[in-house]
């Protein structure tokens, strides 16, 4: 970690570009050495995903094994697939047989074009939730700051909870779109409003919080006052704060090219993810390093495209280490925020207090998904469990794992960020990285545990926290005062508390509270690996994804967990900026 | 503004870029309500092509759910063998047999002759891995003349029609081998409908066979779409985008329209597998209090909504000859009481595992731990996808298990079930079963050549290993197909490889 001027980066581009080779080089090792580190038998598993009624006998098992060329070791299987890489051959399935390139090729292209339907509803969501600050601000009338209720209830919605009700709603009840399946523009309508939507509300959720600094800053001032229109203005704000939330695109766009199992599933998209799980499943190497492959080089360049961009925007101001910092002015908090933030607490509080006198295990097979009564205030699930029960037991559970996840995440990242040029590769590699194909390797080596979930989401969790770092801690170190502070004989250590932490934890912060609803999702979806708590502990990610094959027969069984979701984020969100508002 | 401009560009040159990324659609017939264009129909097929349908894969099935290959016999309803490709055979000693074969056409337009049947069934042979309806016998075939075949076994084998019905031992033309043991069945099989497409492991197009020897289909063609989510599948049903979808998860049955739910017993038994090889369950007194303490019948109404029969034994009301034939259970182990239950498991919890891939098991297994905890055992889940287990439940790392399985495998014949999963030395014992006399029953059963009498001792050696507890059936699943109204002649198959024939049409 070295605060030094900014111009210094060209010299080390080297670094960088080591980092990203020498990164994408370990996740592949790791993909290859799968079935040597956790110990599965992938002649077993390939034989299980050809044949489920193939009796696994030692000859089959031996045949099998002989047919891939397992005894030769990963290395030998390695070598093999690299060598055929330069001629486009990635060699054939170990399941099928077939060639694998095209197959990953088709997925990929099938993703990728996914994943653009999705970026434009993200940056449609995006504006629609700045709209307000960026309308406000550009007319100079920005007064009173915002509790950021809508952004933070939109990135609390599940997808694949968004993709099922869209699916039935927009497909079964009123039929204006295919329901599913893959097979011109209208297919990607609803798919990509599943995904968009809750990212573009995060996107969109950090933008807003950052804006206000830029419409403070004085050259707004002096382009109200020579009467420049608004949409000049904003647009400029624009150009300042944007760089600074590009590099979350990679985490929370890009990386849904093979994060989208769940929504895939639900539309039946032939895309990257299902291909990856489905090969991760089957230890079908030669597909999953392949797509794993496709997904590294995807990530590296989307990644080497938002830095250029983010240059671009920027300018000069940034090699020359001219950019003023951006600082939020002090803005009226609405008066909203007291009651939303005290209503949270208080529908929290009830629901765990309510939920806790409750027995959330006992099965009654008699009173199946009762709807909500006095008896059962929010319904009973499929098996009839009382549902308050469950959430109100879950809760702190959830919350309480979800939020170690985050914050450990949020310290990596943080660390991690503080070293850009090290941790560029890294960053970039993981975030396209399915948190599946961790759970995977976390779950061959611990086997079935408790605490393996936490562990896997970590491991590729920071990467949104480390980009976010690094891209602010680069404005920030090319901001006069740093320069005029080092002048002044500023150690690292004061400029680290004074002036950079300052100016990154903010932003980060809310970036992990926005985040705090996907970690406990994605953590409830490594169960199958048996990763996490075992059913039938109740806990809020499982309540969403044990009840959602009964959503549209008995809506209680989704809602109660969903909007319990919703209000623990609307909760951390606006406690934050009232904290922050008390801080001032 | 630059970036403006530039965004602009990206935007009109893209689409045009991304339309190839869209799955081929068919002939354009569009998304329109309503059977497909000119009668095809469209079918939701619920288990995607993992060897672009080679029938010595799992993609087996649907060359015979869609009609497309045949074998030499075909099952009727009862589960005995009826002509296929063959019109007729008689068996000529304990090893031989003799089958007249009929006049056919491949669907390549060369001729069906007994040559073919000795290529298609020398390749299944020497397929590797073997399939699995060949794993326990040695077949060998000859060509006494254009339409006779002759068939030997190395040691007796009294169910060969029985397994000559198998999806996997259909007869294709010669060009549908390829060398690197690759196995195509389009336009090579001898059905009434022909792959004229496969599209990845998402579509595939199914054309009408003019030269078929039953006769002309009455449906022009079959546009198959594989969606894996129960869900989807229902959806697709209910959005008119699909005439049939198999396998309606039980969670989405209820959703469909009452005329278009038809619920079919399926020869799946779910089931308690007591792991009697290791840890608790050795102790045949805590087995018999597990027996006694389990209720499959709670599990009808609730996880399954209905679409479950209580268990009878293992095999259900989808074996049609197993009621008569039941045999009662005698000597079994005495139920510990509950006192004894909490002393006997000397503070060990009972590892139950089951699967994610049925969705009704984890369900199924949190009823199980309350009825297993009332009598005094105390309850952990183990609940992983299926592959992420398999190793740990042949070695015996568990207790107990909610397990799913098919009762008639594809030689149609239940002995093989038995052999496998209950014997000494089956491979798929994950009870871990090592008794005498069910290895002798099992044995006299598969030795048994007389159809009647081999269902008897089928029974007879079902009786035995209840009365070990190494198993406690809790259901028969049944399986529900969603059919759009005005769509005939689907053949509802409890064995599941029959789906679509000649006769099927849409309105």
């Amino acid at each position: 970690m070295s605060v030094v001027h900014a111009p210094a980066a060209r010299l080390s581009l080297w670094p960088a570009a080591a980092g990203r080779v020498l990164a994408g080089a370990a996740l592949l090792g790791a993909v290859a050495l799968l079935p040597w580190l956790t110990g599965a038998d992938p002649a077993r598993t390939v034989l299980r995903a050809r044949s489920a009624d193939q009796n696994p006998t030692a000859a089959e098992l031996a045949a099998v094994r002989k047919q891939l060329g397992l005894d030769e070791g990963p290395f030998a299987h390695l070598a093999h697939w690299l060598g055929g890489l330069p001629r486009g051959d990635a060699g054939v399935s170990w399941v099928s047989g077939e060639p694998v390139m095209p197959q990953v090729g088709t997925a990929l292209s099938v993703s990728l074009t996914l994943v653009l339907g999705a970026f434009v509803v993200t940056a449609l969501v995006a504006a629609l939730v700045c709209a307000r600050t960026v309308f406000l601000g550009s007319r100079r009338r920005l007064r009173q700051d915002r509790a950021g209720t809508t952004a933070a209830v939109l990135a609390a919605l599940p997808k694949f909870l968004l993709a099922s009700v869209l699916a039935t709603v927009c497909g079964v009840w009123w039929g204006w779109f295919p329901s599913s399946g893959w097979e011109g523009p209208q297919s990607m309508v609803l798919p990509s409003l599943a995904l968009g939507i809750p990212s573009g509300a995060m996107l969109g959720g950090l933008l807003d919080q950052a804006l206000p600094a830029a419409f403070h800053e004085p050259w707004a001032r002096t382009a109200y006052a020579v009467g420049l229109p608004p949409g000049n203005i904003a647009r400029n704000a624009l150009r300042r704060t944007l760089p600074g939330m590009l590099p979350q695109l990679l985490p929370t766009v890009v990386a849904l090219v093979g994060g989208a199992v769940a929504v895939e599933k639900i539309f039946n998209i032939p895309g990257l993810g299902r291909l990856a799980l489905e090969a991760a499943v089957a230890q079908d190497l030669p597909v999953l390093q392949t797509a794993t492959l496709a997904l590294v080089l995807l990530g590296v360049s989307a990644g080497i495209l938002i830095r250029a961009l983010r240059h671009a925007l920027l300018g000069r101001p940034l090699r020359d280490g001219a950019l003023p910092t951006l600082h939020r002015p002090p803005l009226v908090p609405p008066r909203s925020l007291r009651w939303i933030t005290a209503a949270c607490s208080v529908v929290l509080i009830a629901l765990v207090t309510a939920g806790l006198l409750r027995d959330p295990l006992q099965v009654d097979t008699a009173a199946r998904l009762v709807a909500p009564s006095l008896e059962h205030p929010l319904g009973t699930d499929a098996l009839g469990r009382d549902l308050l029960a469950r959430l109100g037991h879950g809760a702190l559970r959830t919350a309480g794992v979800a939020l170690a996840v985050t914050v450990v995440s949020a310290v990596t990242g943080l660390l991690l960020g503080m070293a850009p040029r090290a941790s560029a590769g890294p960053t970039e590699v993981v975030s396209t990285l399915p948190a599946v194909l961790s759970g995977l390797l976390i779950a061959g080596v611990t086997g079935p545990s408790v605490w393996g979930a936490a562990i896997a989401v970590c491991v590729v969790g920071w990467s949104p926290y480390a980009a976010q770092t690094a891209a602010l801690l680069e404005q920030e170190r090319a901001s006069g005062h740093i320069a005029a502070s080092v002048a002044l004989g500023a150690g690292r250590t004061h400029l680290l508390r004074r002036h950079l932490l300052p100016a990154v934890l903010p932003a980060l912060l809310r970036n992990a509270l926005l985040r705090l609803p996907t970690a406990v999702l994605v953590l409830a979806s490594l169960g199958f690996l048996g990763l996490g708590e075992q059913p039938p502990t109740p806990e809020w990610g499982r309540l969403l994804s044990e009840n959602q094959p009964y959503a549209e027969l008995a809506p209680w069984t989704v809602l109660g967990p969903a909007a319990a979701l919703v209000v623990l984020s609307v909760l951390a969100v606006t406690g934050s900026a009232l904290g922050r508002e008390k801080g001032v | 503004m630059r970036t403006t401009s530039r965004g602009l560009i990206a935007a009109l040159v893209l689409p045009p870029l991304l339309a190839g990324c869209f799955a081929p659609s068919d002939s354009g017939d569009g998304t329109g309500a309503g059977a497909g264009s000119g009668g095809r129909l469209r079918v939701a097929l619920a288990v995607p092509p993992v060897q672009a349908l080679s029938p010595y894969s799992n993609d087996a099935t649907v060359l015979s759910k869609l009609s497309v290959a045949e074998g030499l016999t075909a099952l009727d309803r009862n589960g005995t063998a009826k002509p296929g490709l063959a019109k007729s055979w008689k068996q000529d000693d304990d090893t031989t047999w003799t089958f007249e074969l009929r006049k056919a056409e491949f669907q390549d337009g060369t001729e069906f002759t007994a040559q073919s049947v000795v290529n298609a069934l020398d390749h299944a042979s020497a397929a590797k891995p073997k399939p699995r309806v060949l794993s326990d016998v040695a077949l060998t075939a000859k060509a006494e003349d254009a339409d006779t075949v002759t068939l030997t076994t190395k040691t007796p084998d009294p169910v060969l029609p029985l397994r000559l019905a198998s999806p996997a031992l259909a007869i294709l033309s010669a060009k549908a081998y390829g060398k690197d043991g690759a196995v195509s069945p389009a336009g090579t099989g001898t059905g009434p409908f022909e792959i004229t497409r496969l599209s990845g492991k998402a579509k595939a197009k199914l054309d009408r066979f003019d030269g078929y020897w039953g006769g002309k289909a009455k449906a022009p063609g079959i546009d198959v779409s594989w969606i894996a989510d129960g869900t989807a599948r229902a959806n697709a049903l209910r959005g008119g985008e699909a005439d049939i979808a198999e396998w309606i998860p039980t969670a989405q049955a209820k959703l469909l329209d009452k005329d278009t739910r038809h619920e079919v017993p399926s020869v799946r038994t779910d089931s308690l597998i007591l792991n009697t090889g290791s840890g608790l369950f050795t102790d045949a007194g805590l087995r018999a209090a597990a027996r006694e303490a389990v209720d499959g019948s709670a599990l009808v109404d609730s996880v399954f909504g209905g679409y479950a029969d209580p268990a009878q034994g293992l095999f259900g009301p989808a074996v049609p000859w197993a009621a008569d034939k039941r045999v009662d259970v005698t000597g079994r182990a005495k139920a510990d009481t509950t006192a004894q239950v909490k002393a006997g498991t000397k503070g060990r919890t009972l590892r139950l595992a089951t699967y994610t891939n049925r969705a009704e098991l984890p369900e199924a297994a949190t009823v199980l731990q309350q009825q297993l905890e009332k009598a005094g055992f105390t309850v952990k889940q183990d609940v992983r996808e299926y592959t992420q287990m398999e190793a740990d439940l042949l070695a015996g790392k568990y207790d107990a298990l909610v397990f799913s399985r098919v009762t008639l495998l594809d030689t149609g014949d239940a002995v093989d079930y038995l052999a496998s999963d209950f014997t000494s030395e089956g491979v798929y014992n994950i009870p871990g079963l090592k008794d005498g006399a069910v290895d002798k029953a099992i044995r006299a059963a598969a030795a048994e050549r007389d159809t009647k009498r081999r269902q008897e001792k089928i029974m007879r050696a079902e009786a035995e290993i209840l009365r070990t507890d190494a198993v406690v059936p809790l259901v028969h699943e049944q399986a529900v197909q969603g059919i759009a109204t005005g769509v005939e002649g689907v053949i509802l198959d409890p064995r599941e490889r029959s789906l679509v024939d000649v006769d099927t049409h849409a309105g």
